[in-house]
């Protein structure tokens, strides 16, 4: 078992932000976890996982000259409560359109030990792709699952 | 090379149009993300960088304008260019052999005084062209200086 | 990731071998706008270069520079870069097409001298490339700005020439000997650079600005013996690069890594509540 899970969120910037939605073909995700994941390659990722183990989420534009960032992850209650759960970008600085801050956030964090195995986590990315009225984008699908 | 004609005076001034394409979707407007050039400089054009390019031409001149994204390989067209038909009509062809367009126009008679036109262009997937919101401009010699 | 930084080169090639500088005939245009570079769009942009690094000092993110030259006044670099080379093929191919049919047409009814006339005429002229040693022989047709042979643009009146490619042959200058900067040519099959293309790494950890020239070549127009030829004219241009360099920190936590913010399960009620909504058999 890999100590350390890497989630990777594919971007077509141009796509995303031409059709202002990230579903469509506009986002890919995917992660290295040994644990049989599924939705691999969709915007629906449910990453298995262990608690103890890294999980480190990265952005990536399929046009490596365009802009994209994870502006905040957010987990929500398996019960489909309110979104509690911290998570939001610690930069914690007020939303003054992008940040070259975001370049210097580390999304990364370790799986607790209290997650019901077999439940799925879900969580609600947000990407920032420059800046403007049309540049955050949600995906609110993806998961993690502890195994067991 | 057509020497003669080169030196008749009757001119071809491009224009390049610039978009930042990520700008332009991402804020939804092409203010701040649009660079107008042209090749009469010497001639007297002004604002080279800017939206608002003012353009010097005389009767006779051709003018073409060409247009590419900031990120080359995103897709940017000019969708339209609308402007007193009276001074000149541009009109779209494309590169044989390609699909890339151009417009093209002659002027055919002096601008009085300034003339702006207004550039639309489709830019990556998004299906509605944006309009530029300032309009660069065609001025002509002073009549009186003619 | 961060994304890789594109400069855009802009010449107005034909005003700068007129006045033999690039002063004044040349914008550049990047894609770091947002995260600070200055002059966009002009002759004196400052391109900035947001660094990052983990708290070993260590590099964070590989900062990659890529140059792309483009002439303006020329067809643009949308048009695959071998393009006169393509369509000069083409406008041969046509012009032999033409000449068969003619040989196939019948006797008397088309005037024979007017048609080899036009065909020859729209085969336009042909432009070299001199290089040490003389001019080349081989050559292609002179193209205008519309992808016509001159002489044959749409609205019927003649154009110049359409210049060659503007290339970029050299980064060097202040960024480069003092290793801020790794700057060398690449291959790439990419249609816009047409085969190579300028990149550089960046030691991010270098904070500051520092300056770098750009080695151009632009053509002029010469006539020798009767035959057009391009001849290569280098001339220089400088531009500057501002470095920043700042910490990762995770985003999580604000500091160091810990736990994912994963909302904990509801604590389950204490032993010995009476609830009046309860349907299960009383605790006593």
């Amino acid at each position: 078992m890999n100590s350390k899970i890497n989630v990777m969120i594919l971007v077509d910037v141009i796509g995303a932000l031409s059709a202002g939605t990230l579903q469509g073909g506009n986002l890919c995700m995917m992660d290295d976890g040994d644990l049989a994941s599924t939705g691999q390659g969709t915007p629906t990722l449910i990453t298995n996982c262990l608690p103890g183990q890294l999980i480190k989420w990265s952005a990536l534009a399929v046009d490596v000259q365009t802009p994209v960032a994870i502006k905040s992850i957010r987990f929500r209650s398996p019960d489909g409560g309110g979104d509690e759960g911290s998570g939001a970008g610690a930069s914690g600085v007020s939303g003054s359109g992008y940040d070259a801050n975001l370049d210097l956030e580390v999304w990364e964090g370790i799986v607790p030990a209290y997650l019901t195995p077999g439940t799925v986590y879900r969580y609600d990315v947000e990407l920032q792709m420059y800046e403007g009225a049309a540049s955050i984008l949600h995906n609110t699908s993806p998961g993690l699952m502890r195994a067991m | 090379m057509n020497k003669r004609a080169h030196e008749e005076g009757r001119q071809t001034t491009s224009i390049a149009a610039v978009v930042d394409c990520v700008g332009s979707l991402a804020t939804g407007s092409l203010a701040g993300n649009l660079y107008l050039y042209d090749t009469n400089k010497s001639g007297g054009s002004t604002g080279h960088g800017s939206e608002d390019l003012h353009t010097r031409v005389k009767v006779g001149d051709q003018l073409l304008w060409t247009a590419f994204g900031l990120e080359c390989e995103t897709f940017l067209r000019i969708a339209e260019i609308s402007m007193d038909e009276t001074v000149c009509v541009p009109e779209r062809h494309l590169y044989p052999g390609t699909d890339v367009s151009y417009w093209i126009a002659t002027v055919k008679k002096n601008p009085i005084g300034e003339l702006p036109y207004r550039l639309a262009f489709t830019v990556g997937a998004r299906r509605e062209p944006m309009f530029a919101p300032r309009s660069p401009v065609l001025f002509g010699t002073d009549q009186a200086t003619a | 990731m961060a994304q890789q930084l594109a400069i855009i080169v802009m010449v107005d090639v034909s005003a700068a071998v007129k006045a033999r500088t690039l002063q004044g005939n040349t914008y550049l245009l990047d894609n770091m706008k947002l995260q600070g570079s200055e002059g966009e769009g002009t002759g004196a942009l400052v391109t900035a270069i947001n660094g990052t690094h983990w708290v070993d000092g260590s590099m964070g993110d590989e900062q990659v520079l890529n140059w792309l030259p483009c002439a303006l006044g020329s067809i643009p670099m949308t048009v695959p870069r071998n393009y006169h080379l393509h369509r000069s093929r083409q406008i041969e191919q046509d012009a032999l097409t033409a000449i068969r049919d003619l040989g196939n047409s019948t006797p008397g009814r088309t005037n024979v001298s007017a048609e080899l006339g036009r065909i020859h005429g729209s085969l336009g002229t042909k432009v070299r490339y001199r290089r040490p040693g003389g001019t080349g022989r081989a050559g292609h047709i002179a193209l205008d700005v519309t992808g016509n042979p001159t002489g044959r643009a749409p609205s019927g009146a003649s154009s110049a020439p359409d210049h060659p490619p503007l290339l970029i042959t050299d980064i060097f200058g202040e960024a480069v000997e003092r290793n801020v900067i790794f700057p060398a040519q690449y291959g790439s099959p990419d249609l816009v650079t047409d085969g190579w293309y300028w990149s550089a790494s960046v030691d991010s950890t270098r904070e500051g600005v520092y300056s770098y020239t750009m080695a151009l070549e632009v053509h002029r127009p010469i006539e020798e013996n009767g035959v057009w030829a391009w001849e290569p004219v280098r001339l220089t241009y400088q531009s500057r690069l501002r470095i920043s360099n700042r910490p990762k920190r995770n985003a999580f936590t604000g500091a160091g890594v810990s736990f994912l913010p994963v909302p904990p399960p509801e604590p389950a009620a204490p032993a010995g509540t009476l609830d009046a909504s309860t349907t299960s058999p009383s605790l006593f």
